[in-house]
């Protein structure tokens, strides 16, 4: 008995022992040092909207593509392309029988020398808000404290009528006689350095060569199909000397869409308004700012609102007043500043009420 | 020849409209925004500058009233960096811009010589920097709780675009004393809870008070005498009256919009039939006549429809049938049973109580019965009644168990459900209009 308990607790001490020094704790995993790697957010568009330079030209700080030459203007021209001359309307078209043949009639100057000065529009009249009056008898207004008070408007009517000029009318002098000529100039398609191999616009008009007694006069219709001028197409026309620009990419002007993301959410953060306002659904606001360049609002913002009742419509349009002058300043690109000096915003709460 | 000539160049002329306002707007940033934050609006009220208690008093229950109807966050007063010394001061804005306060008021009292007193607030944009409202209002010296709350419609109207609801009272019955054995009177206070009156004396029961919307004037059912009737109290005299001498038990009365009639049901043999009675040539006119009993009749508020519970069609739904009792409809059609229907006083909704799953919920529908709307649900709700502005819904609430019922007040949109501070049990609320 006494001998098996020993021979069993020296077994025990064995096993423990030898577990002990051989059965290790497991190695601790190593994780290499890895410094976070850096990552430059760029916009989509500073790729996809930048200016292609002339390859071959000298760098310079702005890309530029070759300066846009014009071209000699071919009378009646149908197929000038790169070529000094149209080939394909050296022929005199011969003009259809049905019409009254004259020569084409003196063509009135599409620019009259002297412009005719619009109509100055007259400023809408402001509204003098009048506060409604408290029905509770013993209340009464309060006038807004003097130095609040604002200087007496000019009314923007008088000044209106008594600056405008009368207007002077100025006709041109149509020709009585003749119809409206038919044959129409061909510009020639600009000449561009991205896309000089491009296809040539394909022009329906054929002169008419069969006279016959009919209503049909295929000039008519391939002139009523083909109201739109040639376009240059292509790449930007350009009146710089062309350059390869320098590594530093040109944003284009507009904001990219991260951009406008990131105005949206700062005004609508701002917004605040009122839930379930009786007819809040039917108003629109539009708000329209200026910035400078630091994205502070220059004077006070454009409220316009519409829809709904008065009452309401007021409270909207003040809640979105304050929540643009609650975003100031805004952030956003100054290279861009010529874009965002002006900035709408449509506030629309169709889907909060 | 000539249609496809003008099409066509007035297809050309659109085109190139398009194509020039688009080029327009390129120069300018133009974004929609259609997200808010549908939070309360930070506003600081300031203690209106006074030599006496009552200007911190004044602004504090304006802060209560404003903070109660949920839509607004008064901004700690700690939190202030400006101290208001001069109410006919322009405040510094940016003090104010600072902590957030979107709206600001500031206010003053005096008494004048012959010894009432002159309030004056304002009510400033701070981030418009501009003075949005001014009033200055002339009160004798105990009705300050009163000038408060007309402080608090002014701030809540210009700020909300919808009307307040501060100025108005509350009449419900009040319920004292055990279970079995509970005195129920009738009793009016401030919808704040304040300035509580009991007009019975408890001896008879009492049961559904309703306000006149034009009067100082209740009606409501009393067990006076052993039979149910409808009386009609003049708040101001006290004066009690006795609405119709009809045979059997009239009930569950509500004023007409104008305040010239009551409408009410009359007991029938086992049918209840609704009736109205002219206040003024006392002259009775019977609206429905069903085998079933036909209730809770309630009138739009330009008088011209009626909405009213009836179990005609097996189980208790809403009706509704024009102000002679002509072409009367169903309305509700979802499961369970509905009762107590309202009409909100801005007209585009009905409030009722729904019992469905053994449980009884208050909700609201548009008058046609569409779109129906649960606000809360529990053990026992009932009786809702509507806020003159239609925005906030008062109804009384009884947890299970030994509980009684108590007031409890919910907005229109289901958020911000508040108890109404009672020291008895309270149950049958009713909201007054704004008190002239």
């Amino acid at each position: 008995m006494q001998f098996s308990i020993v021979i069993s607790s020296i077994l025990h001490v064995t096993l423990f022992g030898f577990a002990l020094f051989s059965f290790s704790a497991p190695k601790t995993m190593e994780v290499a040092n890895v410094e976070a790697v850096p990552v430059s957010i760029v916009p989509f568009e500073d790729i996809t909207q930048v200016v292609e330079g002339e390859k071959d030209a000298s760098a310079k700080a702005k890309p530029a593509p070759k300066p846009t030459e014009t071209q000699t203007k071919v009378e009646d021209a149908q197929n000038t392309g790169d070529n000094k001359i149209d080939f394909k309307s050296l022929k005199v078209p011969v003009p259809s029988v049905t019409e009254v043949v004259s020569k084409a009639p003196p063509k009135a100057d599409p620019k009259p020398k002297t412009p005719i000065a619009p109509e100055p529009t007259p400023e809408p009249i402001k509204q003098v808000k009048l506060e409604p009056k408290q029905e509770t008898a013993p209340a009464t207004e309060i006038a807004a404290l003097p130095t609040e008070a604002a200087p007496a408007l000019p009314d923007p009517v008088a000044d209106a009528i008594k600056t405008a000029e009368p207007l002077v009318e100025e006709r041109v002098a149509l020709p009585k006689t003749g119809p409206v000529p038919i044959f129409r100039e061909q510009v020639a398609p600009a000449k561009t350095a991205k896309t000089p191999d491009r296809k040539k616009t394909e022009v329906v008009e054929k002169p008419q060569t069969a006279a016959k007694a009919s209503d049909f006069n295929s000039d008519e219709i391939a002139s009523l199909l083909n109201k739109q001028e040639a376009q240059g197409g292509g790449a930007k026309t350009s009146a710089k000397k062309q350059g390869l620009g320098a590594k530093t990419t040109n944003p284009a002007g507009k904001l990219s869409q991260s951009e406008m993301d990131a105005l949206r959410g700062q005004i609508q953060k701002n917004w605040n308004i009122i839930p379930g306002l009786a007819d809040g659904g039917d108003i629109r606001i539009t708000v329209s700012m200026q910035l400078d360049r630091s994205g502070n609002i220059v004077g006070q913002p454009d409220v316009s609102a519409t829809g709904g009742s008065q009452s309401a419509r007021q409270t909207l349009a003040g809640s979105a007043r304050r929540a643009v002058l609650r975003s100031q300043p805004y952030d956003l690109p100054l290279d861009k500043f010529d874009t965002w000096s002006e900035v709408i915003v449509n506030f629309d709460p169709s889907q909060l009420f | 020849m000539f249609l496809i000539r003008k099409i066509l160049i007035s297809t050309f002329a659109t085109f190139m409209c398009v194509a020039l306002m688009s080029r327009a707007s390129f120069a300018v940033v133009e974004i929609d925004v259609n997200q808010a934050n549908v939070e309360p609006l930070p506003i600081a009220i300031t203690d209106f500058i006074s030599s006496e208690k009552v200007g911190k008093d004044i602004s504090d229950i304006v802060e209560a009233d404003l903070k109660r109807s949920g839509l607004f966050s008064p901004v700690k007063k700690a939190a202030f960096i400006q101290k208001i010394t001069d109410a006919n001061a322009t405040p510094k804005f940016a003090d104010w811009q600072l902590i957030n306060a979107q709206a600001l008021v500031t206010g003053g009292v005096s008494t004048e010589a012959d010894g009432r007193l002159k309030i004056e607030f304002r009510l400033w944009d701070s981030f418009g920097a501009e003075q949005l409202i001014g009033q200055r209002l002339y009160s004798k010296p105990e009705n300050w709780r009163r000038v408060a709350h007309i402080i608090s419609d002014a701030i809540y109207q210009r700020l909300t675009g919808e009307k307040g609801y501060f100025d108005t009272r509350i009449v419900f019955v009040s319920e004292s004393g055990p279970k079995i054995n509970r005195v129920k009177q009738l009793a009016i206070m401030d919808q704040d809870g304040a300035n509580l009156k009991m007009l019975t004396n408890g001896a008879d029961l009492v049961l559904t008070p309703r306000f006149s919307p034009s009067k100082q004037e209740i009606t409501y059912m009393s067990f006076e005498g052993g039979l149910p009737r409808v009386y009609l109290l003049q708040l101001e005299t006290g004066q009690r009256e006795l609405v119709g001498n009809f045979p059997g038990m009239t009930f569950s009365p509500r004023f007409s919009p104008d305040g010239q009639k009551v409408i009410m049901s009359l007991q029938e043999g086992g049918n209840a039939n609704i009736y109205t009675m002219d206040l003024r040539s006392r002259q009775t006119t019977r609206l429905t006549n069903t085998a079933a009993i036909d209730t809770s009749p309630s009138y739009a508020p330009d008088g011209s429809k009626i909405v009213f519970e009836s179990d005609r069609g097996g189980r208790q739904q809403l009706y509704i049938m024009e102000a002679n009792g002509s072409n009367q409809r169903r309305i509700s059609f979802g499961n369970g049973s509905y009762s107590t229907p309202v009409w909100s006083p801005r007209g585009d909704l009905i409030a009722f109580t729904k019992r469905a799953g053994g449980k009884f919920s208050i909700g609201v529908m548009k008058t046609d019965g569409s779109r129906e709307r649960i606000l809360t649900t529990g053990f026992h709700n009932e009786g809702p009644t509507w806020a003159p502005n239609g925005r906030v819904l008062m109804f009384f609430r009884q947890p299970a168990g030994s509980g009684g019922p108590q007031l409890t007040s919910i907005d229109l949109t289901g958020y911000n459900e508040r108890k109404v501070q009672t020291p008895n049990f309270a149950s049958d609320p009713a909201w007054s209009s704004l008190l002239e």
